[in-house]
């Protein structure tokens, strides 16, 4: 197998463009996106972690981040539409106070 | 070289190619769709490290339901391509810029000084820990109380996500007046009783029934549908 630090490099890059991604997109879908960068880029580390040690809980900790990343994605997905009927914009520059 | 070290450097260099388009993209729709992209790398690299399970749960919950979810809102909401503006906050940028090199330091720092002094951890000779049949033990023996927990968050999800996507304001709206109408107005009732079906997100229908009963009710309760015709407006 490839070197341990070669997943780990790996998923170092995926996490730091998922935060880049965060930090320069406005668009709020776009950052929903990149969130799910950032647990994929994390879901590897504990896989390769898992396979390197011979642990399964690793990979056990990978199936419930999948089930919170599902259930984020519902909710989320829900205030997105909830914010485009409101504010009719999917900027996020546009949704800078809690009243309408 | 071994397979695993080509599959590596391919599934890991489309991964990173992907993950770069999907930032660099200005429609979501092509962004999602790269996002893709990474997923279905992912999988792959799991294949790779002997975790076939993951990997199946990985094609199939990811890139099958949450990105079907996400280009389904992105289709509903018709999300055009990012205006071109000037950023408001244009510090951010540099910001973004400086926090991803410490970042990718750090990691380099740990990778090579950090964990030169280790020898890698040898991998069990027997491939069995990605299994289904292990996973499934572990899963429902030691990590049973998780697992349960899970299911819970799931379903407050479940109510969640409907609370937050239904349309409040006509559903209000619509049972105040089935019930207002069948109370106080049964003369009202028996005239309209034809069109008495009003579905909740149908508002040309409850607009004319509410049109109906101002007319009925005198002005009495025009302040209050002012009112909240109001903050629908806004």
């Amino acid at each position: 197998m490839a070197p341990l630090n070669w997943y780990l490099a790996l998923s170092a890059v995926l996490f730091t463009i998922g935060v880049v991604g965060v930090i320069i997109k406005r668009n709020v879908i776009a950052m929903f996106m990149c969130i799910e960068l950032m647990l994929n880029a994390v879901n590897l580390t504990f896989v390769a972690f898992s396979s390197y040690f011979g642990d399964v809980t690793g990979q056990l900790f990978v199936f419930i981040v999948m089930t919170v990343a599902a259930a984020e994605a519902a909710v989320g997905l829900g205030i997105i539409i909830a914010l485009f009927r409101n504010r009719e914009s999917l900027n996020v520059d546009e949704a800078n106070v809690l009243k309408l | 070289m071994p397979w695993t070290i080509l599959f590596f450097i391919i599934f890991g260099g489309m991964a990173v190619g992907c993950a770069l388009s999907m930032v660099a993209q200005r429609n979501p729709l092509y962004s999602a769709v790269s996002l893709i992209g990474v997923f279905v790398a992912l999988a792959c690299l799991y294949l790779t490290l002997a975790a076939p399970f993951i990997a199946a749960v990985q094609i199939i919950v990811y890139a099958g339901a949450i990105m079907v979810l996400v280009v389904f809102v992105i289709m509903l909401l018709n999300a055009e391509e990012e205006a071109r503006r000037p950023y408001r906050l244009k510090f951010l940028i540099p910001v973004a810029v400086g926090l991803a090199t410490v970042l990718i330091a750090e990691a380099a720092f740990m990778l090579t000084v950090g964990g030169a002094a280790r020898p890698d951890p040898v991998p069990p000779k027997v491939a069995e820990v990605g299994l289904t049949a292990s996973v499934g033990t572990g899963l429902f023996t030691e990590y049973l109380l998780p697992f349960e927990v899970t299911s819970v968050l799931i379903l407050m999800a479940l109510v969640g996500a409907i609370t937050l996507a239904r349309r409040t304001q006509v559903i209000g709206v619509a049972e105040e007046d089935l019930a207002v109408a069948g109370g106080a107005a049964p003369s009202l009732e028996a005239a309209s009783s034809g069109d008495r079906i009003i579905t909740p997100g149908d508002t040309e229908a409850t607009g004319q029934a509410m049109a109906r009963e101002q007319i009925a009710r005198g002005e009495a309760a025009a302040p209050a549908r002012h009112g909240e015709e109001e903050k629908e407006g806004e």
